[in-house]
C-alpha cells in the first residue's frame, strides 16, 4: 500500500461508500465530539487566534528557510551518533531502509504509526523482503489484521470500523473469545503487542517534529507505543517528511500545544516523546543504533509555488473532523492515506492529477477546514487554487463545462445578453413549470432537480418591480 | 554518517528561488508569542490548583502530602496498586526524601520485590521492569496546565520503569511545578545552547496511557501504564 | 462617508445578486422595503449582472474576470453597496485579491470592497438598528450560511435582528455549522454527496420542530427549500430581509 489506496472512480467510491451507514454514523459522531474538544481546548488558553497565528508563522518560518534547518537538524543527529539518510524518491526510502534491516539481520520489525511511511509504502517492501512487520497503534494494528484496510482517517485510522468488526478480525486473527467491549479489545492487543515490542529487532517510527537546534525528534502519542518502539529494539529508524521540522524546543512547545488541542482536544497527550540519537553511554535500554530517513517524494515541488502552505500542515486532522464532505463520504472515498480537505490538496500535489483530479471539487468551499486549521493553512483557497489549474493550466475540464462556463463570461458581463437571459428564462422555463416550480429540468438543470424543486424563474424580475417601484416615488 | 545531504539541499534551495543557505542562522522575529501569557504570574498554590483540576481529566490520581508523611503516603498508594514488584530509577531524591529505608528494608522485609535501575545490569533492567507491578519515578519537571511529569532520562533512570510496568507512580517535588510546557521547553533549549549534552530521551507524560481508536471510545491503559498516580510533596 | 442618520437620507446603492433578481424577487423587494422604512434612500444600477461567483468557484478565473470588472465598474461609484447575500458580499470583498497583480483593477476592487456590506451587518453594524420592528408569528430556526460567517465574518448581526422580531421564537437548528451541500456547482456537479448534505440540513430542521427556516443567502436557502419541498416537508424557508419586512 503507498498513498494511493484503492483504483476505483471517486464518483463510485463515494457511491459505495454512501451505503455505509455505520461508517457514516461513526464519521458523524467522531466529528461531533472531537470538534466540540477542539473548541473547548481552544476556548481554554482563551487567546487562541494568538496561538494559530504564532503556529503559522513558525511553519512559513521553516519552510521559507528549510535548507538551513536540515542542515543543522542532521549536523545535530550526526553528533548525537545518529545516521542520517536524505531520501529523494519513496523508493530510495524503502532502499536504505531494507539496506539497514538486511544489515543487522532484521526479522521482526515494531512500527508506530507513521502517515509517511504508509505514504512510501514501506511496510510492503520489508514484508516482501521476508520481514515480519507489526503495526503497534491500536487502529493500525485493527487495520493490518484486517486484511491490510486502509486508514480511513490520519489520527484515528479505524474510524471506520465498529466494535463488532473488530471482534470478529480479533477472533480470526488471534484466536480471541472475549466480547466486543474496547476495554476487553484492547487489552487483548496490549498482552499481544507487548511480546511483539520485548522481541522485536528493529523498531520504525515516524516523526511528529524535529527539533533542529539539538537534532531531536519528537513523538506524540497517547498509548505509548512509540515509546515501547523506541525503547526496546536495539535498531531504530525514523522516517519524516522533510518539512516537519521545528528550529528549537521552544517552537516545538508551541506546535505540539496546537498539535493535541486540535486533534484530541488535550493539552498534550499522555506521552510526548523527544529522543536524540541512540541511548548514551550507559544507558541501559533505547536503541543502540539510530537512523533518520529524511523524505522528499514530491515536496520539494512544492516549495516555492502558490501551494507552498500545505506544506505548513502538523497533520492534526482538525479540517477532516469539520469537513462535512467527508462526513458524508469518509475517509476510503479519496483513494488516499491522505483524506479530507488537507488529502484533497496534498493528495493531487504528491501523487498527480490523472489519479486524484477530482479531489478538489470534493468541497463546497465552506471554509470550515480553513477555519479550525492550527497553522491557518488556507485550505479552501488551495482547493480553489487546484480548480484554477485544472481548468486552466492542465485544461482538464469537461468541454461541454468550458463552454458552459464561456458563456456564462460572456453573459454575466454583457448587459444585454444578461438582461435577454433573464427575461427570458421565465418563458423558457415555462412548458417545465408547475406552481411556480420546476420538477423535472432540461439540461444543466437536470441534476440539480433531480434532487430538489428548481424555483421557476420570476416573471417579473426583481429590477422589473423597481423600475415601478422608482417611478411610485421611493419610501412607502 | 550523512548520505545525500547536498544535492537535497541544493534541490530545496533552489526551489525556494535562492542559493543554499547553511550558515547563516535564519532571524527568527516572531510576532506572536501567546506561550508565556498562558498561566504567567500564579503563585505556587495557584499553580498547584491548576495542576489538581487538570489530573481530574486525565485519570490520574493526585496526592498531596508533606515530606515527613511521604514514607506512608507512598506504602499506602503502593498497597492499593496491589504492591511488588516494583521498579525505581537510582535516584538519590528517594533518600533524601527519606525513602531509603521503605526502599531497602521494609519493602523486601515484606517480601516485595524491589528493583533499583542499574545500568551496569544491562538487558535485566529491562526484564524486571517489564514483569514490575508498578514503576516509581520522581519528576524532574512539572507541568501545572496539563498535568505533566517531564523525566530526563540517564544511565540510572531508564526509560522503561515509567513505560513498562502495570501501574505507574511519581513523586512531584512541589519545587518542580512550573505552569506549562513552555517553561520546560525553554529549560532544555537553554541546557543546548549552552552546549550542554541534553539527555537521549526526555518524556512528557500525561497520566495513564490511553487510546479511543475504537469507535472513539476513550479505553484508558494500552501499551503504557493502565493507571497512574502523582504524589505531590511539599520539599523539605 | 457622511451619514447622517435621522437628517439626510442613506443612500444605499443595492447588488441584488443575480439569484433574487431572477428567482426570488420577493426577497429583493423586501430588502428594498426594509431599508427604505429605515430612512435609506435606495438605488439600484441597472447595469449590474452576476458577480462571477459560480464560473470563479469552478475554477474559470479569467472567464469571469469581465463579470466581475463590469461589476467593480457599476458600483464603485457609490456611497455604500448593500447586499441581501453573505455569499455574493465575500465576492465583492475577493476582488481586490484576484485583482491583486492589477495596477488599474486592484484599486478600484479595494474601494468597492470597503464600502460594501452584506444587508443585516449594515443594519447592525452601520445603521445601529437592532430592532426594525417586525413580526411574524411561529416558531424559526437559523442556518448560518458559511460564507457569511467564516469568509465575511458576520455571525452576530443576523441573530441580534432576529432576537427582536415579536412574535418568534427561536429553535437551534442542530449542527447549524454545517454546510447545507449547495457549493454553487458542487450542487450538481457533486449531485450525490450534496444530496446528503442537504437531507442532513433539512433532517435537522425538521428536529428543531422550526416552522421557518430563515437563512441570509439566496443559494444556500435555493437548495434547502428545494430539497424541502421534494420530501414534502411542512418547514417554510424565508430569507432574513423577508422576516425583517413582516409586520
Amino acid at each position: 500500500m503507498a498513498m494511493k489506496i484503492g483504483e476505483g472512480k471517486f464518483k463510485d467510491n463515494v457511491n459505495e461508500n454512501m451505503q455505509d451507514t455505520f461508517m457514516r454514523g461513526a464519521v458523524a459522531g467522531a466529528q461531533e465530539r472531537l470538534r466540540t474538544r477542539r473548541l473547548d481546548a481552544a476556548e481554554e488558553l482563551g487567546n487562541w487566534e494568538e496561538w494559530r497565528s504564532h503556529g503559522e508563522e513558525i511553519r512559513k518560518h521553516v519552510l521559507d528557510n528549510l535548507d538551513y534547518y536540515l542542515h543543522e537538524l542532521t549536523e545535530n543527529v550526526q553528533k548525537r551518533g545518529g545516521h542520517v539518510f536524505f531520501a529523494e524518491t519513496a523508493e530510495d526510502a524503502n532502499a536504505y531502509v531494507r539496506e539497514v534491516v538486511n544489515s543487522k539481520n532484521g526479522k521482526k520489525i515494531v512500527k508506530a504509526k507513521s502517515m509517511v511511511t504508509e505514504e512510501i509504502g514501506l511496510n510492503q517492501i520489508l514484508e516482501e523482503e521476508g520481514c515480519e512487520v507489526i503495526e503497534t497503534d491500536l487502529g493500525e494494528y485493527i487495520l493490518q489484521l484486517d486484511e491490510h484496510d486502509p486508514p480511513s482517517h490520519i489520527v484515528t485510522p479505524a474510524l471506520h470500523k465498529n466494535k463488532e468488526q473488530i471482534r470478529d478480525v480479533f477472533a480470526k486473527k488471534l484466536d480471541y473469545k472475549l466480547t466486543s467491549k474496547p476495554e476487553e479489545l484492547a487489552l487483548h492487543a496490549r498482552e499481544k503487542l507487548r511480546q511483539e515490542f520485548l522481541t522485536a529487532d528493529i523498531g520504525i517510527t515516524g516523526c511528529n517534529f524535529a527539533v533542529a537546534e539539538s537534532g531531536s525528534i519528537s513523538l506524540v502519542t497517547n498509548e505509548g507505543n512509540a515509546r515501547l518502539v523506541s525503547a526496546l529494539p536495539k535498531t531504530q529508524i525514523t522516517v519524516m517528511g522533510m518539512e516537519r521540522i521545528v528550529p528549537t524546543f521552544e517552537e516545538l512547545d508551541v506546535l505540539v500545544s496546537l498539535l493535541t488541542r486540535s486533534a484530541v482536544g488535550q493539552k498534550l497527550t499522555s506521552y510526548i516523546t523527544a529522543l536524540s540519537g541512540p541511548r548514551q553511554e550507559g544507558d541501559a535500554d533505547g536503541p543502540e543504533e539510530f537512523h533518520l530517513v529524511i523524505v522528499d517524494n514530491g515536496r520539494s515541488k512544492i516549495l516555492g509555488t502558490e501551494f507552498q502552505s500545505v506544506l505548513q500542515c502538523i497533520r492534526c486532522a482538525a479540517c477532516i473532523n469539520v469537513c462535512p464532505v467527508y462526513r458524508h463520504i469518509g475517509g476510503h472515498s479519496y483513494n488516499s492515506i491522505y483524506p479530507g480537505p488537507i488529502g484533497a490538496v496534498l493528495t493531487p500535489l504528491l501523487g498527480g492529477y490523472d489519479d486524484f483530479k477530482d479531489l478538489p471539487y470534493a468541497s463546497t468551499l465552506c471554509a470550515a477546514c480553513t477555519d479550525a486549521c492550527p497553522v491557518k493553512i488556507p485550505l479552501h483557497e488551495l482547493l480553489h487554487k487546484h480548480r484554477q489549474v485544472i481548468v486552466e493550466k492542465e485544461g482538464r475540464a469537461p468541454i461541454s463545462e468550458k463552454l458552459a462556463m464561456k458563456a456564462f463570461g460572456l453573459g454575466a458581463a454583457s448587459n444585454p445578453i444578461y438582461g435577454a437571459g433573464s427575461k427570458m428564462a421565465s418563458a423558457m422555463m415555462k412548458p417545465f413549470t408547475k406552481n411556480d416550480r420546476i420538477s423535472n429540468g432540461p439540461g444543466p438543470l437536470k441534476a440539480w432537480t433531480e434532487i430538489r424543486e428548481f424555483p421557476a424563474p420570476n416573471k417579473e424580475r426583481f429590477r422589473d418591480w423597481f423600475k415601478d417601484h422608482e417611478k411610485g416615488g421611493s419610501g412607502q | 554518517m550523512i548520505h545525500h545531504r547536498d544535492s537535497f539541499l541544493t534541490n530545496v534551495a533552489a526551489q525556494l528561488g535562492r542559493s543554499r543557505n547553511t550558515s547563516v542562522k535564519p532571524e527568527r522575529n516572531w510576532k506572536f508569542r501567546p506561550q508565556d501569557k498562558t498561566l504567567s504570574g500564579k503563585t505556587p498554590d495557584e499553580l498547584m490548583t491548576v495542576l489538581r483540576d487538570q489530573c481530574r481529566l486525565i485519570h490520574t490520581e493526585l496526592i498531596e502530602t508533606t515530606s515527613d508523611k511521604l514514607e506512608t503516603v507512598l506504602e499506602s498508594t503502593v498497597n492499593l496498586y496491589g504492591g511488588g514488584p516494583i521498579s525505581l530509577w537510582r535516584d538519590p531524591r528517594f533518600d533524601e526524601f527519606g525513602l531509603g529505608e521503605l526502599i531497602r528494608e521494609t519493602w523486601p522485609a515484606r517480601s516485595v520485590e524491589v528493583n533499583e535501575w542499574d545500568s551496569f545490569r544491562g538487558k535485566a533492567n529491562i526484564a524486571e521492569a517489564e514483569r514490575a507491578n508498578i514503576g516509581i519515578t520522581f519528576s524532574d519537571m512539572t507541568l501545572a496546565e496539563s498535568g505533566t511529569v517531564v523525566l530526563f532520562s540517564s544511565s540510572d533512570k531508564g526509560r522503561s520503569v515509567s513505560l513498562l510496568p502495570h501501574k505507574y507512580i511519581a513523586i512531584i517535588p512541589k519545587s518542580t511545578i512550573v505552569p506549562r510546557m513552555t517553561q520546560a521547553a525553554q529549560e532544555i533549549s537553554r541546557r543546548v545552547q549552552s552546549g550542554e549534552t541534553i539527555p537521549s530521551c526526555i518524556n512528557f507524560i500525561t497520566g495513564p496511557s490511553n487510546s479511543a481508536d475504537i469507535e472513539m471510545n476513550l479505553v484508558v491503559g494500552v501499551h503504557g501504564p493502565v493507571k497512574a498516580a502523582y504524589i505531590v510533596v511539599e520539599d523539605r | 462617508m457622511t451619514l447622517l442618520y435621522g437628517v439626510n437620507k442613506v443612500k444605499v446603492t443595492l447588488f441584488i445578486t443575480c439569484i433574487v433578481d431572477m428567482f426570488q424577487a420577493d426577497v429583493g423587494k423586501a430588502t428594498v422595503e426594509v431599508l427604505e422604512r429605515l430612512g435609506c434612500e435606495i438605488e439600484f444600477p441597472m447595469g449590474q449582472v452576476c458577480c462571477g461567483q459560480p464560473a470563479y468557484n469552478s475554477g474559470y478565473v479569467e472567464e469571469s474576470k469581465d463579470a466581475m470588472k463590469k461589476m467593480i465598474a457599476t458600483f464603485e461609484h457609490a456611497e455604500v453597496v448593500v447586499t441581501p447575500s453573505g455569499s455574493c458580499a465575500t465576492m465583492f470583498k475577493e476582488y481586490q485579491h484576484i485583482f491583486h497583480d492589477d495596477p488599474v483593477w486592484r484599486p478600484r476592487a479595494e474601494k468597492l470592497a470597503s464600502k460594501t456590506y452584506e444587508l443585516t451587518e449594515f443594519i447592525v453594524d452601520v445603521l445601529k438598528v437592532e430592532d426594525v420592528g417586525a413580526k411574524l408569528n411561529g416558531v424559526a430556526t437559523y442556518h448560518p450560511s458559511c460564507h457569511m460567517t467564516r469568509l465575511l465574518g458576520v455571525k452576530d448581526a443576523p441573530m441580534t435582528l432576529l432576537k427582536n422580531v415579536k412574535g418568534l421564537k427561536f429553535e437551534p437548528l442542530p449542527n447549524a455549522h454545517n454546510c447545507c451541500g449547495f457549493g454553487g456547482t458542487f450542487s450538481v456537479k457533486m449531485g450525490n454527496i450534496s444530496k446528503q448534505m442537504v437531507d442532513e440540513k433539512v433532517d435537522s430542521a425538521e428536529m428543531s420542530g422550526a416552522d421557518f427556516l430563515i437563512g441570509a443567502d439566496g443559494g444556500c436557502l435555493m437548495n434547502i427549500g428545494g430539497r424541502i419541498e421534494r420530501r414534502g416537508k411542512p418547514i417554510r424557508v424565508l430569507h432574513i430581509a423577508e422576516v425583517l419586512n413582516s409586520r
